[in-house]
């Protein structure tokens, strides 16, 4: 077929990319270089850097980043360690295995505001099942939702209930991948299952690992529905993410100049952590390669 | 033991909430014993606007959000797998990188967009963002769907002398039902649960879909909240994608895992 015909084809939806993901993008650049807030009666006026100074020095946005930081790397570094124990589990030949993946799949295919609802009343202090449970057992309530040092983990722990079946999906088809008869050959040489599992299972798995790391985190780093729904930023702003800091930017201050470099500001910081996971992934997959 | 552990790890947030909807207020907060009742049922029912408009709102944006993004997405699909091979690759991993984007970042930009075209608080102009944030995804799988029909099929086809049209109606998409069904359940599974971009655009309170009402649900206090309201409220409004997932698990299943070994 001729090319012009397929890229015919292929202009509508590349239109539509384009507007949502980039033209944003662009938009937001030019954005950050001016104030548009209710001082300049929502106008748009250019201040050049001075958004960008601004964001240097705000000591919110370097907490919020720490803080989306701390979550991102609790939550995505239990959800791979969760989530390969799950996919192995699956993996297994038993019998229902189907039922149960479609089970521990469910947690994931629920909206994240109804769950976050959910976890509110779960991590209620003192009538939600988790604090009664501590009662029984004669411990102290636990106020999940409102110590600065705690709720953090109670999102943390909100978070990986609903996206380690999607990780542990992932892997699994990954396992799948992986033939058979390498883990016979290694069990007649006489290999444990944790060695065949290290020497065999994550070497293998690796790509898939990447691949689900990288989504997770990035998905991770804009975390803002189940923040929102579920702490609203609090206690003392201590679970507030970087694109919820952005939204109450826009939303609540009306300072739309500030929220734009915030959203620039977590961009940078999404495509700086990500860029280097998958280099350093390629280098040492390299350097591997070179030794071997 | 490993089974029943995963069991309880899925399924008891759910049954906690289940459980809770059904018990009075004054039970669940510790005073009297209580039985059961479905008054947490009635209220969310009544509500003003009633629970089941909202869902009927989430049907809506979904459904239309689903057409629109398959049919933007099967012929940009066909088209990339039969473009040259460096091409193709160039912009499977753009496209690959806009399916993991955070769609959260674009909020700002898109509620501009909304308030210029006049497109807040409609819902059927809801589908437009939707589609674009689920194109990546809908097109990487489409795209490794097709690339797996053998080229002699179509050419045969040519040879008989049908048309680029005759093609996909009558050899291409019934070989590509599956993928087509896989991706367009994900797509209705996205839109049902998107909360930012609904949330600036919808304000009209019998307009809004699923994520922003329950958020608005839950902007009450954290302590003083009527949580047997909210249980019923989570069970509502997952219940329809529980019977979604327990009707469709193959497609959504190997949906997800396709778009992770092809993407």
């Amino acid at each position: 077929m001729r090319r012009w015909r397929l890229w015919l084809l292929m202009a509508p939806a590349l239109a539509l990319l384009l507007a949502i993901f980039a033209a944003p993008l662009m938009h937001y650049l030019w954005l950050s270089t001016q104030a548009q807030s209710v001082l300049t009666g929502l106008k748009p006026v250019p201040i050049g850097a001075q958004q960008w100074l601004r964001l240097w020095n705000d000591g919110r946005f370097w907490q919020d980043t720490w803080q989306t930081l701390r979550f991102s790397a609790a939550s995505v570094s239990l959800e791979m360690l969760l989530g390969l124990a799950v996919a192995l589990l699956l993996h297994q030949p038993l019998c229902g295995r189907s039922l149960l993946r479609t089970i521990s799949l469910l947690p994931w295919a629920l909206p994240t505001t109804v769950m976050a609802l959910g976890w509110r009343w779960i991590f209620n202090d003192p009538y939600g099942p988790i604090n009664q449970l501590l009662a029984v057992l004669g411990l102290g309530a636990m106020p999940f939702l409102s110590n600065p040092n705690v709720t953090w983990l109670a999102a943390v722990g909100a978070d990986t209930w609903k996206t380690t079946p999607f990780v542990a999906l992932l892997l699994l088809a990954g396992l799948q991948t992986i033939p058979s008869d390498l883990y016979e050959a290694a069990a007649l040489e006489g290999a444990t299952a944790w060695q065949s599992l290290r020497r065999i299972t994550l070497p293998l798995l690796t790509p898939y690992l990447l691949i689900a790391v990288l989504f997770r985190l990035a998905q991770a780093l804009g975390v803002f529905d189940l923040i929102q729904v579920l702490t609203g930023g609090g206690p003392a702003g201590s679970t507030e993410s970087l694109a919820l800091y952005a939204y109450l930017n826009a939303m609540r201050f009306l300072d739309f100049g500030y929220s734009a470099t915030l959203l620039l500001g977590s961009f940078a910081i999404l495509l700086l952590l990500c860029g280097t996971a998958a280099l350093v992934w390629r280098w040492s997959s390299r350097l591997q390669g070179e030794l071997r | 033991m490993a089974r029943m552990l995963l069991l309880l790890w899925s399924l008891g947030p759910m049954l906690w909430q289940l459980y809770s909807s059904l018990r009075p207020n004054e039970a669940l907060s510790g005073m009297g014993t209580g039985g059961w009742t479905l008054e947490h049922y009635r209220q969310l029912l009544q509500s003003d606007p009633p629970f089941l408009t909202t869902l009927l709102n989430s049907v809506v944006v979904g459904a239309s959000s689903t057409a629109l993004t398959l049919a933007l997405a099967v012929p940009c699909a066909y088209a990339l797998s039969r473009l040259g091979r460096r091409q193709a690759r160039a912009l499977s991993a753009l496209v690959a990188a806009a399916a993991a984007f955070p769609a959260v970042l674009l909020f700002l930009a898109l509620l501009e967009l909304a308030r210029d075209w006049h497109l807040a608080n409609q819902l059927l102009a809801l589908s437009l963002p939707y589609a674009g944030l689920c194109l990546p995804l809908a097109i990487l799988l489409l795209t490794a769907a097709f690339a797996d029909i053998p080229i002699e099929l179509e050419e045969a086809a040519l040879i008989e002398g049908m048309g680029l049209w005759q093609r996909l109606r009558w050899i291409l998409l019934p070989l590509m039902a599956p993928a087509i069904a896989s991706s367009g359940l994900l797509v209705f599974l996205f839109s049902w649960n998107e909360y930012p971009i609904a949330l600036t655009w919808l304000s009209r309170s019998d307009l809004l879909t699923l994520a922003p009402a329950m958020a608005r649900i839950a902007g009450s206090s954290v302590y003083t909240i009527p949580y047997g309201a909210f249980a019923a409220a989570t069970v509502l409004g997952s219940a329809p994608l529980i019977l979604l997932m327990l009707l469709f698990q193959r497609q959504i299943i190997s949906g997800l895992t396709q778009g992770a070994i092809k993407g």
